[in-house]
This record gives structure tokens, C-alpha cells and sequence, in this order.
């Protein structure tokens, strides 16, 4: 028979976690109001930003005009070819857990991401006329650059990659020990060479630091609420490095929060930027922008902003996804502690009703005897 | 009397304005501008400094603390850092403001970003020269 003092104790530890996920489903909420205040008061500018982006680059289309940002994809093939340098991915998740899975599903797509070699489809949103998902399409461009005996980083990637998936496969075929189940495995060392990581958020620092990826410059106590100041800094730091020739890709990956109940995982190329992909807005530009005092050094400091914009923007967007993945989650756990908490007081009223039962039962026994 | 749209955006706030205007008077980093309807197609940098907005009658001013303009023959787009009217400006935290830049130009430390210290003194001056406050 359950002991009744053990129920009893269960019943208030689960009350009091049902205590605590409450309390943070309205920490959670209240933040997230604010959260998602920043972002929309965001939104305005960013889409600004990106419309003038827009129609600059439909301009510079065609044009032959040397600026390190900017290419157009036969540029990029010939630079991938011969650079040494490395790609660089931003990932944006969060510092503390207890956000259901929000943080997994962000490096997720970040594997997914790293990984991609052009192949399988890809995980971004390209359908959402979003002209500036460049990764897919540069990927697929550089599908085409030819496998020369000195391959291309992102081309040894590819090749190890497909190598030890096969190598993979057939362990896990003849051990059977991972249980064949849902989780899918990474190929980490195939990349680490190749790849650089700026990290927002302590969640994404452990996870790829534990992996042995190079994470170079990580922020943490920011996820929740993000700074300007700290996307400025990021961006510093991504432009110089690419201006150095030391990173030849920077890629973003963050949440996208499309609604309270909807957030998804989104990668997007920050550099460089691709010219061919702003075709549709030069169709019907017809004027020429007069530029003050001229077109490189605005454009030197135009993109410096534009790109803080997008990472701010991102941050943003990871905050506001962030918050209301908790709330749901710890609203979904107050719930369920709930439930508990009925299932517990059920069993206990049983256990009781037993033992009095049972108690009876001895009495009567004891007094029949006595007869 | 033709107008022209004009829209003034930031990071933290928003559209901070949006109003169909008579005429825009700007400082850019190439010097003063104005800018009337159907203007010619336009990208430039702006400084910090108030600019003036014409509509009807009546004048108002802004505060911008540097940032983009593009013009559109219909349109005016300002990305700006931070923008305020006349009446969201806190004078004495400006005057701080001032007073903390100026001292720091005066130091000549090696370690102060000079860069930085001068571009908040001309925030400052800007911020304060629309509460008409002079400062040395």
C-alpha cells in the first residue's frame, strides 16, 4: 500500500513547481509584451532600410563597380574558388532554458544550415518574396564551381560530409545502440575547420562550444533584450573580417516570430551581397539616384547600418519568439501541474479510503473473533 | 500648394513621423539642403542637427542625430538613429551630454575616442540648439 505521507509530499512538490512555471509564464508574458513592443516599433526601420537597399543595388546591377560587399554570383563563384577564407554563422538563440524548444529548434536549423551542401532542400523561408534569402541560391551557384585539386572549402565540406554520412549510416546499422530514433546526427568535425561562430545567448554558446566549433565572440544576457549597441558591435567585427579576407560568407540564423503561437527558425545571408538577386526593382527604376557626396563612401557607411539593422532586427525577432516559447511552455507545464495535482488527490483520497477500509475490516475481524 | 510625404524612422521607436509636407530643410554632411516636392532621386548622409519642416503656414522642427535621407520625387525617407521633436527633448540631459563630451575633448587622452566624443558634442549642440540653449 502507498505510503500516505509520500503522496502528501508529492502533492506539495508538485504545487510548488505548478507555483514557480506560473510565476515565469507571467515574468515571461510581461516581458514578452515588451519584447514585441521593441519589435514592432523596429519594423518600420527595417523595412526602410531594406527598400532603399533594394533600390540602390537594383541600380548597381550590372553596373561595373568594385566594392568589397558586393558582387554578383559569377564574382562570388570566382572568389569561393580561390579564397581560403571561412564562412561565418551568427547564431542567435537564448541564455536560459525552460523555453520549450526554442533553442533546439534554433540549432537545428544552424546544423541544418552549416551543413546544407546544395542539395536537399533547404530549411529558409525562400518562398516568402524575400529576394534577400541568399543562401540557398549561393549554394546552389557554387554547386557548379568544379571540384579542382584545390577544392574549395565549402566543397571539402561537401565531400567529407557525404563520405562519413555514409560511415554513419552503416555504424548505426551494425551497433543499433542509438535506438533508431528521431534524433538525427551531426557531422560537427567535417565543418569545425571551415566555420567561424558569433553566439548570442549562453544556450548557443554551450551548445557549440561542447561541439568544438570556433566561436569566436559570443554575447551573453542580451537574448532577452537586446541592445543596438551589440548588433553595431557584431557588425564591426563581421566587416572586418570579411574586408580582410578572412571570412568569405557571414550567414544569420535566428527565430523569425510570426505570431504568438508561430515562430520559425530563418537563415539569411548577410554578406556578401548579392546583385542578381535585386533584378526585379531596376526593372522599373528608370532614374539615376544622385549621390552625396558619392556612391562608395555612402555605400561604406550605408552598409555597415544596413547589416546592424538586420542582426538588431534578428535579435529582436529572437526575443519576442524567445519569450512567448516560454510562456507557452510554462503556461502548457502550470497546466499539466495541474492536472497532476487532480490525478494526486484522486489517488490519495483512494489510499486513504483504503486504509480506513482496511481499518474497519481488522475491527470487525478482531470483535468477530472475540465472539 | 504641392506636397511631398515625408517619413522619419528609428530603431527603437518607429515611424516617428509621417505627414505630407510643403518643404524640408536638412543639413547634410555636404551642407544645407532643401528639399521640395518632385525633387530628383536622392541618397545622402544627414549630420545631427535640427531640420526644419515646412507645412502650410507653419514651421516645426526635428531633431535628428545623424543618419540616411533618400529622396523620392514623392517621397522623403529619413533612417535615423534618433529623432525627436522639440518637446520630447530633455534640455538637461543634453546639456550632460555636452558638458561630458567637452571635457572629455579637453583631456586629449589617447585612451578617449575622439571620433566618438566629438559626434555626441554635436548631438548635444544640435539637441540643444532647437530649445534655443547656446552654448559657448
Amino acid at each position: 500500500m502507498a505510503n500516505l505521507q509520500h503522496i502528501r509530499r508529492r502533492i506539495k512538490s508538485v504545487k510548488n513547481i505548478q507555483k514557480i512555471t506560473n510565476a515565469m509564464d507571467m515574468i515571461a508574458r510581461s516581458r514578452f509584451n515588451a519584447a514585441r513592443e521593441a519589435l514592432l516599433s523596429n519594423l518600420p526601420y527595417v523595412a526602410k532600410t531594406k527598400e532603399i537597399m533594394r533600390r540602390v543595388m537594383g541600380q548597381m546591377r550590372g553596373r561595373e563597380y568594385e566594392h568589397p560587399f558586393i558582387m554578383t554570383r559569377d564574382d562570388l563563384r570566382a572568389n569561393v574558388e580561390r579564397a581560403e577564407g571561412k564562412f561565418l554563422f551568427i547564431v542567435i538563440a537564448s541564455d536560459k532554458g525552460l523555453a520549450g524548444s526554442f533553442s533546439s529548434n534554433v540549432f537545428k536549423e544552424a546544423h541544418d544550415t552549416i551543413e546544407y551542401d546544395g542539395t536537399g532542400d533547404s530549411t529558409s523561408m525562400d518562398d516568402d518574396g524575400d529576394d534577400e534569402n541568399f543562401h540557398k541560391k549561393n549554394f546552389d551557384a557554387l554547386k557548379g564551381v568544379k571540384p579542382a585539386p584545390s577544392r574549395t572549402q565549402k566543397q571539402q565540406r561537401q565531400m567529407s560530409a557525404t563520405g562519413s554520412a555514409a560511415k554513419a549510416a552503416s555504424h548505426r546499422g551494425g551497433g543499433g545502440t542509438s535506438g533508431g530514433g528521431e534524433s538525427r546526427e551531426y557531422h560537427d568535425a567535417n565543418y569545425i575547420d571551415g566555420v567561424e561562430l558569433i553566439t548570442v545567448g549562453r544556450k548557443a554558446t554551450t551548445h557549440f562550444k561542447q561541439r568544438g566549433y570556433n566561436v569566436i565572440k559570443s554575447y551573453h544576457g542580451i537574448s532577452e533584450r537586446p541592445d543596438y549597441k551589440y548588433a553595431k558591435e557584431i557588425t564591426d567585427l563581421v566587416m572586418e573580417r570579411f574586408a580582410s579576407g578572412e571570412i568569405i560568407d557571414v550567414t544569420l540564423i535566428y527565430t523569425q516570430f510570426k505570431s504568438a503561437i508561430s515562430c520559425v527558425p530563418d537563415d539569411v545571408t548577410l554578406l556578401p551581397i548579392i546583385t542578381d538577386d535585386y533584378v526585379k526593382s531596376s526593372a522599373n527604376l528608370k532614374e539615376e539616384y544622385i549621390y552625396e557626396p558619392d556612391v562608395v563612401s555612402l555605400l561604406d557607411k550605408f552598409m555597415p547600418r544596413r547589416i546592424a539593422t538586420r542582426i538588431y532586427g534578428a535579435m529582436l525577432h529572437s526575443a519576442a519568439s524567445e519569450l512567448s516559447s516560454r510562456m507557452n511552455a510554462m503556461s502548457n507545464a502550470t497546466d499539466n501541474a495541474q492536472e497532476l495535482v487532480g490525478r494526486l488527490n484522486l489517488f490519495y483520497n483512494k489510499v486513504r479510503q483504503a486504509g480506513i477500509t482496511n481499518e474497519i475490516n481488522e475491527i470487525v475481524g478482531g470483535a468477530n473473533a472475540l465472539e | 500648394m504641392a506636397t511631398i510625404l515625408l517619413e522619419v524612422a528609428t530603431p527603437d521607436k518607429g515611424e516617428v513621423y509621417a505627414k505630407e509636407i510643403n518643404m524640408l530643410i536638412t543639413r547634410s554632411i555636404c551642407g544645407e539642403l532643401g528639399i521640395l516636392p518632385k525633387h530628383a532621386r536622392l541618397l545622402t548622409e544627414l549630420i545631427p542637427h535640427a531640420m526644419r519642416i515646412k507645412e502650410g503656414v507653419g514651421e516645426t522642427q526635428l531633431f535628428v542625430s545623424g543618419g540616411f535621407m533618400e529622396v523620392t520625387p514623392e517621397k522623403i525617407t529619413i533612417l535615423a538613429d534618433s529623432a525627436e521633436l522639440p518637446d520630447d527633448i530633455d534640455v538637461e540631459r543634453a546639456k550632460a551630454a555636452y558638458k561630458r563630451a567637452e571635457d572629455r575633448l579637453a583631456k586629449k587622452n589617447p585612451e578617449i575616442d575622439i571620433d566618438r566624443a566629438e559626434a555626441a558634442l554635436a548631438r548635444a549642440k544640435a539637441r540643444l540648439l532647437v530649445k534655443g540653449v547656446h552654448m559657448g
